[in-house]
C-alpha cells in the first residue's frame, strides 16, 4: 500500500511543472544574485598592492636614502606599494580620480596627500612614520652612544619579521558563507509549502479530494506518511541539487565533511515539512492565511539570521541569544557554519538536536489533531 | 463596477492573511532599518582602527609598550580566551587580528635572541598587513636599540620607543571627498528598505486576489457574463491599485511615527513621491506574477527571486557603492537599482536645485517605464490565456 500512495502522490506532485520549476530555481537564481554582490563586498578586504603616486621633483631625485626605501617595499613578492612616479599635476589627477591611494613628497619634507582615510590611506602613512621614527631612533642612540654608528647601518638593513601565523582552525573566516548557508536553510523550510499541501490534501474539512481520501479503507496516518514521504523526496532532490549548484557552480566550501552537510540537509528539508504540516493543521481557515503565516515564519526567521545583514545576527546574538535556539533557520545556518568552521562538532549537534526537538513537536502536535477526525457531514 | 465588488469582497475575506504579510514585512523593515542605522555598513570598511584581541602570557614593561604602540592602530576587544569563541569572533569580524605574546618572548629581545609572537587574522587582510607592519617597526626598533646601546635597561628603552614612535608624518586631506555615508537617519535608511518590503507585500496581496479570480471555472463564468475584457481588466487593476495604496500607506506611516524629525523634513516628499511611482513599478510587477503563475508555492518562490534578489545586486542590504560596476549593470534592469539611486541621491544632498532633482526626476521616469511596461506584458498575458479558454 504504502508504495501504491508514494508512487501515486509522487506522480501528482511531479505533474505540477510550474511549482516545481519555481521551487527549483528560486534559490539558485538567488545564489547567483548573491554571488554577485557578496564577491566584490567580501574581496575588497583582501590586501592588495596599495597604488601609490611619488612628486619627481629635485627633492626625490636628491634623496638616495628615500628612493631605496620606497623600492623596497614596492619590489617582489610580498611589495605594499606598487610605485607612480609622475609630475606634480599628474599625481594630483590620479588622486583626484581616485586612481592612486595617496601623494608621497607632495612638496612638505615628509608628508602625504590623501582625499579621504582608510586602511590604505593609514598603511601609506605608517610607512612615512617609519620613515621619520627610524631617524629619530637613530639620533636618541648616536646621543647615547656614538659607536654604534657600524652596527646600526648593518642592524636597519635587515629587517625581522617577528610575527608567527598561528591559524585558529583549517577554514578561512569567510564572511560571505554565511549568507549561502542561509538561502540553503531557507529553501530548506521552504518545503514547510510541501507539507502544507500534504495536510490539506487529507483533511476532509479542507479540500474536496482529502474528503473523498477519507472514504477508503486504509489507515490515514499510513496514507500521510506515505505521501509525506514523496514530498519529502520531491523537496530534498531539490535541496541537493541546489547543494551541488553551489559547491561546483559558485564553488561555496563546506568545508570538508560532506557527509554531515547533506545529514543538515536532510533534517532541514524535513524541519520544512513538518513545519508546514504543523502551520496546516492547526490553522483551520483558507490557504491565503495559512501561507501568509508560513511564510512570515520563514521570512522572519532568514532576517534574524542574518540573510539581508549579518549586524541583525549580531545584534541578536549579543541581546536575545534565546532566540538564535529558537529559529530553525538559524539552527540549519549555524549548523553548516560549525562544519565549516569549527573542528569540534559539539555546537553542530547542539543545533541538530533542537532541530529533531522541533521535528518531534511539530509532529506531534500535527498527528494529535488529524488523527481520529469524524465528520458528521462535510 | 461588479468586478471591483468582488475583488473587494475577496480583500475582506483574506484580511487576515493580508494583514500577516503586511505586519511582517513592515516589523522587518522596521528591524532593519534600525539595526542598520546603528552599525552603519562603511564603519567596517573605513575606520583605520583594526579590532585586536591583546593575550599576553607576560606583563613586562615592553609588553605594555607594544599594547600601547597599538592602541594607537587598533581599538582591543575583549573576548574569552578559547578557541571557539575566538574563530567565531574572527568570523564575524568583531576581531581581525588576534596576537598573543608568549611567556619568555622580552627575555629573548632584550638578549637580541630570534623572538615571535603568535598571531592569527583573516587570511591576505589588510588587517593582518597594518598590524603586522606595527608590530614589527616597533619591535625591530627594540632591537635596534638593545644592538646599538649595550645594557640599555627595559624602562628606558620603552620610554626611548615612546619618544621616536611619536613622530609622525604630515598629513594634507584634499577635501575632494567628504565621508557622508555614516550619517544617514533611520528615515533613509528605511525607504531604501521599502525596496524589498513593498514588492513582496503586494505580490503576496495581489497573488491571493489573483488565485481567486483566475481560478478556470470561475473566470469562464466570469467572461460568459456581458462585461468587456477592457472593463474586467480595468477594474481588476483598479481594485488591485486599491490595495496596493492601502499597504503603501500603512507602511509609510510607522517611519514618520518613529524618525519625525527626519520625516518632516522637504527631501522626505521627494523620497515618497519615488516611493509611490515604485509602488507602481511593483504593482505591475505583482499582476504580471500572479497572470503567468498559479498555486502559491510558485508565487512565493517566485517572489523571493523578485524581491531578495534584485535588493542583494541593487544596493539595498549592501550599498551601491561597494557593489561592482558590472553588478550594477545588470542591476540597472531592475526597477529597484533606479529607487535606490534615487535614494541615495536625496540623502547625501540638502539643496534641491534643479541640477540636483533634473537626473532624480530621470530616474523616477524610468522607474515609471519600468510599471508600463510590466503592464504591458501582463495584459497582453492575460489576452493570451482568455483565448486559450
Amino acid at each position: 500500500m504504502f508504495a501504491h500512495i508514494f508512487t501515486n502522490r509522487l506522480k501528482c506532485l511531479v505533474r505540477n511543472p510550474i511549482t516545481l520549476f519555481w521551487t527549483l530555481i528560486f534559490p539558485i537564481v538567488l545564489g547567483c544574485f548573491f554571488n554577485l554582490s557578496l564577491r566584490n563586498v567580501y574581496g575588497d578586504e583582501t590586501f592588495s598592492p596599495i597604488p601609490v603616486a611619488v612628486v619627481n621633483n629635485e627633492t626625490y631625485q636628491k634623496d638616495a636614502a628615500f628612493q631605496t626605501a620606497l623600492k623596497s617595499v614596492s619590489e617582489g613578492k610580498d611589495k605594499i606599494f606598487t610605485l607612480t612616479i609622475a609630475t606634480k599635476e599628474k599625481a594630483e589627477s590620479l588622486l583626484a580620480d581616485s586612481k592612486v591611494a595617496g601623494i608621497l613628497n607632495d612638496g612638505t619634507t615628509i608628508g602625504m596627500t590623501v582625499n579621504h582615510s582608510d586602511f590604505n590611506q593609514s598603511i601609506l602613512q605608517s610607512f612615512l612614520d617609519s620613515y621619520l621614527q627610524t631617524s629619530s631612533a637613530v639620533s636618541s642612540i648616536m646621543s647615547q652612544n656614538p659607536a654604534a654608528y657600524q652596527k646600526m647601518a648593518e642592524n636597519l638593513k635587515d629587517q625581522t619579521d617577528y610575527t608567527k601565523n598561528v591559524p585558529i582552525g583549517n577554514a578561512s573566516p569567510n564572511g560571505a558563507l554565511t549568507y549561502f548557508y542561509t538561502l540553503i536553510a531557507m529553501a530548506c523550510l521552504y518545503g514547510c509549502f510541501w507539507g502544507m499541501q500534504e495536510v490539506t490534501d487529507i483533511q476532509a474539512d479542507m479540500s474536496q479530494q482529502a474528503a473523498r481520501i477519507n472514504l477508503v479503507p486504509v489507515h490515514k496516518l499510513k496514507i500521510f506518511f506515505s505521501s509525506l514521504t514523496a514530498a519529502f523526496v520531491i523537496n530534498f532532490s531539490e535541496i541537493l541539487i541546489f547543494l551541488a549548484f553551489l559547491r561546483y557552480v559558485l564553488n561555496v566550501d563546506f568545508g570538508p565533511r560532506t557527509g554531515f552537510v547533506i545529514l543538515t540537509s536532510l533534517v532541514g528539508c524535513i524541519t520544512g515539512l513538518s513545519f508546514g504540516s504543523f502551520i496546516s493543521a492547526i490553522v483551520k481557515s483558507g490557504e491565503g492565511l495559512k501561507t501568509g503565516i508560513c511564510l512570515a515564519f520563514t521570512m522572519t526567521g532568514c532576517v534574524l539570521s542574518g540573510m539581508m545583514s549579518q549586524d541583525i545576527l549580531y545584534t541578536v546574538r549579543q541581546n536575545a541569544p534565546i532566540i538564535e535556539f529558537l529559529n530553525p533557520v538559524n539552527l540549519l545556518t549555524d549548523s553548516f557554519y560549525s562544519l565549516y568552521y569549527f573542528t569540534s562538532l559539539s555546537r553542530y549537534w547542539l543545533n541538530i538536536g533542537l532541530l529533531c526537538a522541533f521535528i518531534i513537536l511539530f509532529c506531534t502536535v500535527t498527528y494529535l489533531i488529524i488523527r481520529r477526525r469524524k465528520y458528521a457531514s462535510l | 463596477m461588479q468586478v471591483f465588488k468582488l475583488c473587494m469582497k475577496i480583500i475582506r475575506k483574506n484580511k487576515a492573511a493580508m494583514l500577516v504579510y503586511v505586519l511582517v514585512f513592515l516589523g522587518i523593515a522596521i528591524l532593519i532599518s534600525r539595526i542598520t542605522a546603528q552599525h552603519p555598513v562603511t564603519s567596517a570598511f573605513s575606520t583605520a582602527k583594526a579590532n585586536v584581541a591583546f593575550f599576553t602570557e607576560e606583563n613586562t614593561p615592553l609588553v605594555t609598550g607594544i599594547k600601547q604602540e597599538l592602541s594607537k592602530s587598533s581599538n582591543f576587544v575583549k573576548i574569552e580566551d578559547n578557541t571557539e569563541a575566538l574563530q567565531d569572533a574572527l568570523y564575524f569580524r568583531q576581531v581581525t587580528y588576534i596576537v598573543r605574546i608568549p611567556k619568555g618572548f622580552t627575555d629573548k629581545i632584550m638578549n637580541g635572541e630570534k623572538a615571535t609572537l603568535e598571531r592569527t587574522t583573516v587570511p591576505d587582510s589588510v588587517y593582518g598587513t597594518y598590524i603586522d607592519m606595527k608590530i614589527n617597526r616597533y619591535l625591530n626598533m627594540a632591537s635596534l636599540y638593545v644592538n646599538s646601546v649595550p645594557g640599555i635597561s627595559q624602562e628606558k628603552l620603552v620610554s626611548d620607543l615612546k619618544d621616536d614612535m611619536g613622530k609622525s608624518a604630515l598629513v594634507t586631506m584634499t577635501s575632494a571627498k567628504k565621508a557622508n555615508d555614516s550619517e544617514k537617519p533611520f528615515t533613509a535608511y528605511y525607504f531604501n528598505f521599502l525596496a524589498y518590503v513593498l514588492p513582496a507585500v503586494l505580490i503576496f496581496g495581489i497573488s491571493i486576489v489573483m488565485q481567486i479570480m483566475n481560478e478556470k471555472d470561475r473566470r469562464s463564468r466570469t467572461f460568459c457574463s456581458p462585461i468587456s475584457p477592457k472593463s474586467y481588466n480595468a477594474q481588476l487593476i483598479f481594485s488591485i491599485g486599491f490595495l496596493a495604496v492601502a499597504c503603501w500607506a500603512v507602511l509609510i506611516l510607522p517611519c514618520a511615527v518613529l524618525d519625525p524629525s527626519h520625516f518632516f523634513q522637504q527631501s522626505t516628499w521627494y523620497l515618497v513621491l519615488n516611493s509611490f511611482v515604485f509602488l507602481l513599478a511593483s504593482l505591475g510587477l505583482g499582476f504580471l506574477i500572479s497572470i503567468f503563475v498559479q498555486g502559491m508555492s510558485a508565487v512565493s518562490a517566485l517572489a523571493n527571486i523578485c524581491t531578495l534578489g534584485p535588493c542583494f545586486i541593487a544596493g539595498v542590504f549592501v550599498p551601491q557603492a561597494f557593489l561592482g560596476s558590472t553588478v550594477l549593470k545588470v542591476a540597472s534592469f531592475t526597477p529597484t537599482y533606479w529607487f535606490v539611486k534615487v535614494n541615495d541621491t536625496l540623502a547625501s544632498t540638502t539643496h534641491f536645485s534643479y541640477d540636483v532633482l533634473s537626473p532624480v526626476y530621470g530616474d523616477i521616469l524610468i522607474e515609471l517605464a519600468f510599471a508600463a511596461a510590466f503592464f504591458a506584458v501582463g495584459l497582453a498575458g492575460s489576452k493570451r490565456k482568455r483565448l486559450e479558454t
